[in-house]
């Protein structure tokens, strides 16, 4: 039961509306003109299916206005709104079947004009439902953002595609309708719902054509083309979307100033993905690579990915570098280049070192990796080109030196650098290859045999090439300092020596040999032989010992008569063969004058003990010129006359270049069994040893240098050759 | 040994052990004179002797090793010897006694001293470790009968029987501990 209080209250409440909507008009005539101007007003709004053309109205705009007059006098707008705002989601399912037509038909031929007009059409509905402006911009801002959610929430994925694909078929050329279409854009708020997908077909644009125009060209710097490129292309496309209302080029310079570097940091990233892909191609390349690295340089500046090219580089350089299959020779030239390479990207050498740390590692563990540094530095010749630039100046090596502070061009270590990173002073080639090892004795020593090799290589008194090794010899006493080369020096001196005593000793007694007297101290190892040379090669050698004796009484002529050559001139029944050979054959050949049928054992008595490989080596050059021939197997017979050439029964057994001078590998062999003579006397005397007494004990051996690892190696061989037993840590000799 | 690193070098994973650190200073010329004796030592092979430094800190107390040589009374048999190098070494011989005991006319049995004469007046600065350790293996087979130190020994010296059992009574096979 409604008190009087409530109904006294609808009453007033039911005045009040009532007053309202009359605007005090007489009688309820005011209600009644307020109903008309309603029903023009919402029917003026009524959103009509503008495909039906018999709804296209004619609207008298004077009486529209003074229907929304009254309305807004009684202060029913908000209401009238709310309803017209309530008919357009109601009415949307018309736009939702245009939609639907139309990406149906895009869908099938994939045309961008379909969508296009698709967008053109929707701006047509939304022209169409529009209310008059005269409703103030509250009308305005709530319908826009009612049609637009509306639009949004309907638009399917297909649209989406349809509208990227849209966009990039404005991007080349630039085609005539864009103005419009931005516009439209802008009216149905795409612009701002998809600006990312509108970016998105920027940056897609520019991948596209940074791998099209730089993959694989390196020899000039990219990104100069590349951000013209971007000023024609690129700037005129964004114009319309990022800088609209702009009303002169400093506008809009200002509008694009954030999303052009946006864009012009995704060109950047894109070009040094790229580079970063292509790295190990381009290093190979150096330096006709120049440009490409260049770009990578400046590149690195804009974009952070330092560390991914780093990564990328020591994959591809452990995938396709350090392995077995690839030359010793290869990989230091690429270690050279890589050097030269990121000394251009990064000068401070943070990523070099990240980058040559494996290599330096792998280059380490190869055993040829001296040799052929060696053999670099002394220009060997038949290494095609040399790591060394021969412009860089020929300098001391150079050593680490400890930071100076006092500098004042000190720089603190880059940011990204290791804990172990060393301030890169800008060292050359040489330096930074002799420093894979931590000491250059193994260098020197190398150094030494290869130069053995060579000047005992020289034969006929050849002088140039003696004056050509001592001027490697100078060269390199610039870099590894006078004293460590005074071996060498030594050993050159010994090769003129040599010419000299044997002038002399020509003058005395002339005589067919020509000794190379080398002082065995300066010399590295060379390997020995039991080979006594037989019959007249003897009495020579004996007659210029004799002769040498002499004139130096205080030394004596040691021959090593496996190494030089021999002239020989062979005199046979029907003909006379001039050759050129080792004397291992020579003294064969020379037994053969005793008696015409030798075997292989005889001949090896002949010339005391020789390996058997090596004898039937030098027999069966023999047998290849024509001189010998072997009947049976291991029976050899001189042939005084001419037989037709059998066929070579045998063939060579696979050469094996037997090298004359000790490697430097064989040297550190023999360390290791001075080392067990070391061993061996300390187990004998003192009983048994923990493995780190063993260590501290062979300090007493000269030039003791082993970890302890590896002499836990070295002791656990010896264990499985059955010399100690080891127990509980304790090694003891085996006995 | 020059270490030549530049910048780019990476650090050894292993820095070599340090060797030198853990000597004491010796006094240089002996030691390297010493130190030559012991590597002349090791690459000589003679056999049946053998010598090395007790421990790696001091390079004047040896352990040294003498196999009885074959054919004679000792044959068979290993002794232990301890050097001790004197400051002035080599002007003045080194003291050496046998470690395992040594039945033998020239070798005091409880102390292990020796009676040789390049050890005491006859010592010259030419001999070397390897040169007393071969005269002592020589000793053994041939001693000197003349100036006895065990006189017990020099008696039954003649009777090689008794002298066997005798030495055996004493011996003890070296042990491996130090």
């Amino acid at each position: 039961m409604a008190t009087a209080a409530l109904r006294s209250q609808v009453a007033a409440k039911w005045h009040e509306a009532f007053n309202r909507l009359n605007r005090a008009e007489p009688g309820i005539s005011g209600l009644i003109s307020f109903s008309q101007a309603w029903n023009i007003a919402t029917e003026y709004l009524h959103p009509y299916d503008i495909s039906d053309p018999m709804v296209a109205k004619k609207r008298d705009l004077a009486s529209v206005k003074a229907a929304f007059e009254i309305v807004n006098r009684s202060r029913r707008l908000p209401v009238m709104l709310e309803t017209f705002l309530d008919d357009i989601c109601n009415q949307y399912y018309l736009i939702i079947r245009d939609i639907t037509q139309y990406l149906a038909e895009y869908e099938q031929s994939a045309d961008t004009t379909v969508m296009l007009r698709l967008v053109f059409r929707l701006v047509e509905w939304y022209r169409a439902w529009a209310p008059i402006d005269e409703l103030g911009p509250t009308i305005r801002g709530a319908y826009t953002l009612t049609f637009q959610t509306q639009l949004f929430s309907v638009l399917p994925p297909a649209f989406v595609r349809g509208f990227k694909a849209l966009c990039a078929s404005t991007l080349v050329p630039v085609a005539q309708h864009t103005p419009q279409m931005w516009e439209a854009f802008e009216i149905l708020g795409l612009t701002d719902r998809y600006e990312g997908i509108i970016a998105s077909v920027g940056y897609e644009r520019i991948e596209d054509y940074v791998r099209e125009t730089c993959a694989g060209k390196w020899d000039a710097p990219c990104l100069e083309g590349l951000r013209s490129w971007m000023t024609e292309q690129i700037v005129p496309w964004m114009l319309p979307m990022y800088a609209k209302g702009a009303v002169n080029t400093e506008d809009a310079r200002g509008m694009l100033q954030n999303v052009g570097s946006r864009f012009d940091f995704h060109m950047n990233k894109t070009l040094c993905d790229l580079r970063t892909s292509e790295i190990f191609d381009i290093i190979i390349d150096f330096p006709d690579s120049m440009g490409a690295l260049q770009d990578l340089k400046e590149c690195l500046q804009r974009v952070d990915q330092r560390a991914s090219l780093v990564q990328s580089l020591r994959k591809a350089n452990r995938k396709r570098l350090l392995h077995p299959g690839a030359d010793t020779k290869l990989i230091l030239s690429q270690y050279v280049a890589t050097i030269k390479c990121l000394r251009i990207v990064d000068p401070p050498g943070v990523l070099l070192f990240k980058v040559a740390d494996p290599i330096r590692r792998y280059l380490r563990e190869r055993p040829d990796t001296i040799r052929s540094i060696v053999a670099n530095l002394v220009g060997d010749d038949d290494s095609g080109d040399s790591l060394v630039d021969e412009n860089e100046p020929i300098q001391p090596l150079q050593q680490l030196e400890t930071e100076n502070y006092n500098d004042p061009h000190w720089d603190p270590e880059p940011i990204d650098a290791g804990p172990d990173f060393r301030t890169n002073k800008p060292s050359d080639v040489i330096s930074t290859l002799v420093s894979i090892y931590d000491s250059k004795d193994l260098f020197v020593k190398e150094l030494q045999v290869l130069l053995a090799q060579r000047l005992l290589a020289i034969t006929d008194d050849n002088f140039e090439k003696v004056e050509k090794e001592r001027r490697n010899i100078e060269i390199l006493k610039i870099r590894f300092g006078e004293a460590a080369l005074q071996v060498c020096e030594v050993m050159l001196k010994d090769m003129s020596d040599s010419k000299r005593i044997d002038g002399h000793v020509q003058s005395q007694r002339a005589s067919i040999v020509h000794p190379t007297i080398i002082s065995r101290h300066f010399w590295p190892s060379l390997e020995s032989s039991d080979i006594v040379m037989p019959g007249q090669f003897q009495a020579l050698q004996l007659d210029y010992a004799k002769e040498f004796s002499t004139f130096k009484p205080d030394k004596k002529l040691r021959w090593l008569p496996h190494l030089g050559t021999v002239h020989l001139e062979l005199q046979l029944e029907d003909r006379t063969i001039e050759t050129d050979v080792p004397p291992l054959e020579a003294a064969f050949i020379e037994l053969f004058s005793e008696k015409n049928i030798w075997t292989m054992d005889e001949l090896i008595d002949g010339v005391g003990a020789v390996d058997r490989t090596a004898a039937l080596k030098a027999l069966i050059t023999w047998i290849d010129l024509g001189v010998l021939k072997e009947d049976q197997e291991n029976t050899f017979r001189l042939l005084e006359v001419t037989e037709e050439a059998a066929p070579a029964a045998r063939t060579a057994p696979a050469a094996i270049e037997e090298p004359t001078v000790t490697a430097a590998q064989q040297q550190q062999a023999d360390q290791m069994r001075l080392y067990w003579k070391f061993i061996e006397g300390m187990l004998t005397n003192l009983g048994s040893l923990p493995l780190d007494r063993i260590q501290t004990m062979l300090r007493f051996a000269p030039g003791y240098d082993q970890t302890v690892e590896q002499l836990a190696g070295f002791m656990e061989a010896a264990r499985r050759e059955g010399l100690v037993v080891g127990r509980d840590g304790m090694w003891k000799l085996n006995r | 040994m020059e270490q030549l690193t530049t910048s780019l070098a990476p650090p050894r994973a292993n820095p070599k052990p340090s060797v030198t650190n853990s000597s004491q200073q010796v006094a240089g010329s002996v030691a390297k004179r010493l130190g030559n004796e012991l590597m002349s030592l090791m690459m000589s092979s003679s056999p049946g002797i053998s010598a090395f430094p007790k421990s790696d800190g001091n390079l004047f107390e040896w352990a040294g090793t003498i196999e009885g040589p074959a054919e004679t009374i000792y044959a068979g048999l290993t002794f232990r010897i301890s050097i001790s190098f004197p400051a002035n070494y080599p002007y003045v011989a080194p003291a050496i006694k046998f470690d395992t005991p040594c039945f033998h006319p020239n070798v005091d049995i409880n102390s292990g001293a020796i009676c040789l004469d390049i050890l005491q007046d006859k010592w010259s600065a030419v001999y070397s470790v390897q040169t007393i350790l071969l005269s002592l293996q020589s000793l053994l087979g041939e001693p000197n009968n003349a100036s006895p130190l065990n006189t017990d020994a020099a008696a039954v010296w003649d009777t090689p029987d008794i002298f066997r059992t005798q030495l055996m009574k004493h011996y003890r096979p070296v042990k491996d501990a130090a």
